[in-house]
């Protein structure tokens, strides 16, 4: 193999490395929301928790992103807001991932 | 209840800060839409000509200070509890660019003080990674969000004695850089402030760049930058760009 164009290949492939790093970066800055006062991160662990919670109660606790309890009256508009998020900061990885896979060499 | 951005901007010789915030204001108009207060000194306010969207401050800045070589005038940081009109403040550094409203969001919780405690690089060469021989945990003061309580207004007087008798604090928590840096100054403080445990902080990293990344041209929402030969870009997210030369692109 050209030793150049191996080069030039490990260089590219640098580059998409930074290029996810921040749109993933990107998206955890996105994750962070305020929901009733407090700063909670819309991550799996914290949806997953909620929703579990709710098949088990009307209401719950939760701690919030700097380890505060908070209680949660309502967990369907709760986990709403959470999935919201979630899922927008995801669509733009997606979307922006998406225009990286298919960057021509 | 006010909530409202404040800036620090005063020109040196090597640096027109006042162009770099003209971008910073720019972008605050645009993803937050808040009210934006500027305390600068009476030099550098002749540099803005007919700017009804800022609000001035005009103050005898104090100029003994150096970073990196240069003269870095931002030593009154420290009173941003008294300068600020606001009931809820958002301080940004003029170098801060805004391209998302998460300052936004954040400033409307129950925190009467928030800070960072992570900051990384966005070239990923770790160029942010100093060695220190200190257990203080650090924040960066490049973003502070405060409400006016009698706790916030503690942690201001007590950042302002550390920068009194700056060396000696250095010397307690075993910090070389002996240039005052309000990064060790939050830091001490929200220290003896919290009981020496920990406090509430951002939980997210600022996203900085470098001061030896270009940036090679931005917009509203985002910037791209070169280093060496790797171009990169950032988008929809809050860059804290080291190199103020982007003002020149």
């Amino acid at each position: 193999m050209d030793i150049n164009e191996l080069k030039r290949h490990s260089d590219l492939s640098f580059d998409r490395a930074v290029a996810k790093k921040n749109l993933l970066s990107r998206a955890d800055s996105e994750m962070v929301t305020v929901y009733n006062d407090h700063i909670f991160r819309a991550d799996p662990l914290t949806i997953a928790t909620a929703t579990m919670l709710m098949e088990h109660r009307d209401s719950f606790f939760m701690l919030d992103a700097n380890s505060n309890p908070v209680e949660i009256k309502d967990p369907k508009q709760f986990i709403a807001a959470l999935v919201e998020r979630q899922q927008a900061a995801l669509n733009t990885y997606h979307q922006a991932y998406q225009s990286l896979r298919t960057l021509k060499e | 209840m006010t909530r409202g951005v404040l800036m620090y901007c005063f020109d040196t010789e090597q640096v027109p800060y006042h162009r770099v915030a003209n971008a910073s204001v720019a972008l605050v108009k645009q993803h937050l839409e808040l009210p934006i207060t500027m305390v600068t000194n009476a030099h550098t306010l002749q540099r803005w000509v007919d700017r009804p969207e800022i609000d001035f401050i005009t103050v005898d800045n104090e100029c003994n200070n150096t970073k990196l070589g240069l003269p870095w005038h931002n030593l009154e940081r420290c009173q941003a509890f008294d300068h600020s009109p606001y009931a809820t403040t958002i301080v940004l550094d003029v170098d801060y660019l805004c391209f998302s409203d998460k300052l936004l969001r954040l400033s409307g919780t129950a925190h009467d003080f928030l800070i960072h405690d992570r900051a990384h690089d966005v070239s990923y060469r770790q160029a942010l990674t100093y060695e220190r021989k200190s257990m203080l945990p650090l924040v960066w003061a490049t973003v502070l969000i405060f409400r006016k309580t009698d706790r916030v207004r503690r942690i201001f007087d007590l950042v302002k004695m550390i920068k009194q008798n700056y060396n000696h604090y250095c010397n307690l928590y075993r910090i070389d850089y002996k240039n005052f840096r309000n990064d060790y100054a939050f830091a001490m403080a929200l220290n003896q402030i919290n009981g020496f445990g920990a406090y509430d902080v951002i939980p997210d990293s600022i996203a900085t760049l470098p001061q030896d990344c270009d940036v090679i041209s931005h917009d509203g929402d985002g910037l791209c930058y070169r280093h060496l030969n790797s171009i990169n870009s950032i988008q929809g997210q809050d860059v804290h760009v080291l190199n103020k030369g982007f003002v020149n692109v």
